[in-house]
């Protein structure tokens, strides 16, 4: 800590820091309007200047570093007419068109303009007269209204690391543009328009709703993926208007992706659910909570009465709260009497937590989102974390641009290959291969901890089982040189810190439960600890509701049952294995793969119930559909991926006649002569917080894998086909937001140029891609993102149903699908 | 769009620093060498070779007024109008290219021969009037070697 005096007050600042960020720290203000924390000083405004004793010159407080003694002042009259001036002279071009700008009201340059300066410049030329940017989905940008500062230029650049828009030309002529002042066509993440102090960068969908006065302003949880960011929403007349990060605020520290910041309004959307519906001669008909409450009631009463408790099932939410997921487990174990609660983190999250108990003996082992910061290597198996987790995937650029090697294997092309020191183009699903390879490397070139290593469970068995894996065969299997493997596996290796991390999602078919396993063996040999791998959950609270029980081994709190229920698999991929479903915010027949199957399951269910906030493509299928609150409706808990519990606030009126889940759970309790308590929402959060969570005891345990080739690639099939997420949508919810579909509102097949050709295949055309299971038509992108003999398609979209391509994994393998492609005569 | 032997010669310089940016300006000059001026399609493929998003690189060679973003001759002639060469009779100069080679300034000729650039001091006031051809410097002209020294430039 250095000592420094700022307008006669002694302060303490931390060494290295700039003049500016000791003011703020200690609340001194000094005005700015181009620094942001989160980037390089830049000092393109001149409004933080500074007088310093014994300095000339006035200083820019952002970009001068603070020094023992100094002796600062920062409200001179000097400096305040030289402030001014650089007001007037930012005021020369600009359009004061505030009355129509709806910045107004926030605007940074209108309280400066306020505070220090004239409201009008001495100084006249030219305004600026250039045509608003309009064209592009989300973002609209005025360069009438631009200061030049800078921000959103840094932002794209440093910290989202895209560089979409750059300022062009020089002096008075200068403007911020796509590079050939083109229509904006980037990722669509908005960090430049929270960023811009002025109204040149403005959110399209809340263009001219409200004078920024009249907002209302409360904080949320995200609802979209697992990192849990703090996205501060703006009300008005009850329905919320927009989105934005505040900087500084929750895990995020005011960065948001496109889904936190455009993605709400999925709430709005007009296929939500406004009363509860039963299906009589195939057609909805509106009822009272009282008429379907008690129609499933005696439905369920019926079924396990006739066939037993255990042929009713239930399926719960990633995306519920906490407080809904328990109660789902209470009212199927508490009244139906039956284990038969699964989820589809199944296919996803329950692979990492499998591999994580059977390596570590942890139940659970939360990610960190700055554990990419500081490590020396980073290894990223056939994950886009950018993508699932953006603002985790940050960290990851910013570890590769603070000197971190970042290696990623992945057969396609994403943002974090194009961030990568290393981009090993592999073969889909041979992540296992690769990892088996390492470890062989590793041994054979004795670059592990020969203290720790050898002393783990199983070291024995583990050499063994990859004594077949030498360069030459990952090669083989892999598609890459043994040159570049080895040069990948001993930078990997041989660091001092390191991490690997990947992602497993329903929607991922290139990695499997080996994956994971093959992962925590590889880092168990290094010597790392277990937090060099890093897993995380999909969603919002998928660790909340895999803490909430709702999964046939355990109850709430990680407590192993002895009597298991059936799992997700044997419910909906097993004929006659259950008679009755219960399905809360979930629509297994768009998002479970080989959707055939699915929907054999469902259309032979004697009694189906769908409570959703719409009317999902399994709704349809229903006896019942029962209209659920959505987040932000309703209060509760999220839990992040690392494992942070999270409250969830209730902003806005829930949608028609809908009732939170949790509360719709504990009626039809009521109705089935059931208490399953839930009397009010903090009894029922009392009673969750009272459940200790068990934690496991970390024993370590190698868990040897083999590589299983995917499956068959023949004449007949081809092409190997990967599925996955795109950075603008997530799961299924996504879609039902107008803004972000305004972005992507359809599904694609990404084709490389040599496979089109080959089979006659023109961009943005038609194809039909037909798999071993069934075929679906999508439109074909030609793509350099993709190799040759590999296509990839996103699972989002509900009408391209790519699910029905899809296979389930159940050997631990990785379920990529071999497909044939077809143009359209 | 580039060829083998520029792409080579990109590489080249993009080894000589820590910082692939830092070897931007020397690669625009490759471009600009190979095709006279920075088309889209060539500043496109300099982002590509160097591996920076393209408005970096179209900022970069926006800033600097040496960078031609629109077709120009085979030889540059950038004449000074500043004081010095402005009193011994620049602007005559440049009249007679007017009338001799039909080029206004910033314009071309009609056979592509030539482009006219007006250009501020080139630090050669006590020989001027001065210009540049290309990278050539000629200095001291008259309205009778200006045309001399202009016949050598096919």
């Amino acid at each position: 800590m250095i000592e420094l005096t700022i307008n006669g007050k002694k302060i303490q600042a931390k060494e290295g820091s700039t003049i500016l960020e000791a003011a703020l720290e200690n609340g001194v203000y000094i005005p700015y309007l181009c620094y942001d924390k989160r980037l390089t000083p830049y000092g393109a405004c001149r409004l933080c200047i500074i007088e310093v004793e014994g300095q000339k010159k006035f200083l820019a407080a952002c970009s001068s570093p603070a020094t023992p003694g100094m002796v600062v002042n920062t409200e001179t009259p000097k400096l305040l007419k030289a402030r001014q001036t650089i007001l007037e002279l930012l005021l020369i071009h600009h359009p004061l068109d505030c009355p129509v700008c709806d910045k107004a009201g926030e605007c940074q340059l209108q309280d400066m303009a306020f505070k220090y300066g004239p409201s009008e410049s001495r100084f006249k030329a030219k305004r600026k007269n250039e045509i608003a940017d309009t064209g592009s989905p989300l973002v609209e940008r005025n360069p009438n209204r631009c200061i030049l500062c800078g921000k959103c230029v840094r932002i794209c650049g440093e910290l989202q690391g895209v560089g979409a828009i750059n300022i062009l030309g020089r002096g008075f002529n200068s403007k911020i543009s796509p590079a050939f002042e083109e229509t904006l066509d980037c990722e669509f993440c908005g960090q430049c328009i929270d960023a811009c102090p002025v109204g040149a960068l403005g959110s399209k969908p809340y263009k001219y709703s409200a004078r920024a006065w009249f907002l209302e302003e409360h904080d949320n949880i995200c609802p979209y993926c697992s990192v849990g960011c703090t996205v501060t929403l703006d009300i008005r007349e009850g329905r919320i208007l927009r989105s934005r990060g505040i900087e500084g605020k929750g895990l995020n520290k005011g960065n948001l992706c496109g889904k936190g910041r455009f993605g709400f309004d999925y709430l709005y959307a007009e296929s939500r659910l406004t009363s509860p519906m039963i299906k009589q001669n195939n057609e909805f008909k509106k009822v009272s909570w009282e008429k379907a409450l008690d129609f499933i009631a005696k439905n369920l009463q019926a079924v396990t009465k006739a066939h037993g408790a255990q042929s009713a099932g239930a399926v719960g939410s990633q995306r519920c709260t906490l407080e809904d997921n328990y109660m789902l487990h209470k009212f199927m174990r508490g009244v139906i009497g039956s284990n038969n609660i699964d989820s589809i983190a199944r296919l996803g999250y329950a692979k990492i937590q499998k591999a994580v108990e059977m390596s570590f003996g942890l139940k659970a082992l939360p990610v960190q989102l700055d554990s990419p910061l500081g490590k020396e290597a980073i290894l990223v198996i056939e994950s886009d974390i950018t993508a699932t987790h953006p603002i985790w995937g940050l960290n990851f650029l910013k570890a590769q641009r603070q000197g971190s090697k970042l290696i990623v294997a992945d057969t396609r092309e994403t943002k974090l290959t194009r961030h990568s020191d290393q981009w090993l183009r592999i073969r889909p699903g041979t992540g296992t291969a690769l990892i088996n390879g390492i470890i062989k490397k590793a041994l054979d070139e004795g670059i592990y901890d020969k203290a720790k290593a050898p002393s783990i469970q199983g070291f024995n068995s583990l050499s063994e089982s990859v004594k077949d894996y030498t360069s030459q065969k990952v090669s083989q299997i892999t598609g890459l040189s043994e040159e570049i493997f080895s040069e990948a596996a001993l930078t990997f290796l041989s660091a001092k810190s390191r991490l690997l991390a990947l992602t497993i999602g329903a929607a991922e078919d290139t990695k499997g439960l080996h994956t994971a396993l093959a992962a925590a063996n590889l880092i168990m040999l290094t010597g790392s600890s277990p937090s060099s791998l890093q897993m995380p959950a999909e969603y919002c609270n998928t660790m909340g509701l895999w803490q909430a029980g709702v999964t046939p081994d355990m109850l709430p709190g990680y407590r192993p049952l002895d009597k298991k229920g059936m799992d997700i698999t044997a419910m909906l991929y097993h004929p006659g294995n259950i008679r009755a479903l219960y399905v809360m915010g979930e629509d297994p027949l768009l998002s479970f793969p080989d959707t055939r199957e699915v929907e054999n399951v469902l259309r032979g269910l004697d009694f189906l119930v769908v409570q959703d906030i719409m009317l999902t493509e399994t709704a349809k299928l229903a006896h019942v559909v029962l209209p659920a609150s959505s987040w932000s409706e309703k209060e509760g808990t999220f839990i992040n991926a690392e494992g942070i519990a999270q409250k969830v606030n209730k902003i806005i009126d829930t949608s028609g006649d809908s009732v939170p889940d949790w509360q719709i759970l504990r009626n039809l309790a009521r109705v089935m002569g059931s208490d399953i308590g839930g009397k009010n929402l903090k009894i029922l959060q009392d009673e969750i917080q009272s459940i200790k969570c068990e934690a496991g005891h970390l024993e370590m345990k190698y868990n040897p894998v083999t590589y299983v080739p995917t499956e068959g690639i023949d004449d007949n099939y081809p092409i190997s086909m990967v599925t996955g997420n795109l950075m603008q949508h997530s799961g299924a919810l996504s879609v039902m937001s107008k803004s972000l579909s305004s972005v992507l509102a359809d599904a694609f097949l990404q084709i490389n140029r040599s496979d089109a050709d080959k089979y006659n295949i023109k961009d943005d055309s038609f194809v039909k891609v037909i798999s071993r299971r069934g075929s679906v038509f999508v439109k074909a992108r030609i793509s350099h993102e993709v190799p040759t003999g590999t296509v990839f398609v996103p699972v989002h979209f509900p009408h391209a149903k790519i699910n029905t391509l899809t296979r389930l994994s159940q050997n631990g393998d990785s379920p990529v699908i071999a497909v044939r492609i077809e143009a359209m005569k | 769009m580039f060829n083998e032997t520029i792409l080579k010669e990109i590489d080249d310089i993009k080894v000589r620093y820590p910082d692939v940016r830092s070897a931007l300006l020397p690669a625009l000059y490759i471009a600009q060498k190979e095709y006279g001026w920075l088309s889209s399609e060539a500043m496109a493929a300099v982002a590509k070779a160097l591996d920076l998003p393209e408005a970096a690189v179209r900022g970069t060679a926006s800033f600097y007024s040496m960078f031609r973003h629109r077709p120009a001759g085979r030889n540059l002639i950038q004449i000074c109008t500043n004081v010095s060469c402005l009193i011994l009779g620049a602007e005559k100069l440049v009249d007679l290219l007017k009338a001799r080679y039909g080029v206004e300034p910033g314009g071309t000729t009609q056979d592509g021969r030539f482009s006219l650039v007006i250009m501020e001091c080139i630090g050669a006031c006590g020989t001027a009037p001065a210009m540049l051809v290309n990278t050539d410097f000629h200095e001291n002209l008259t309205e009778k070697n200006i045309e001399e020294i202009l016949g050598k430039y096919k």
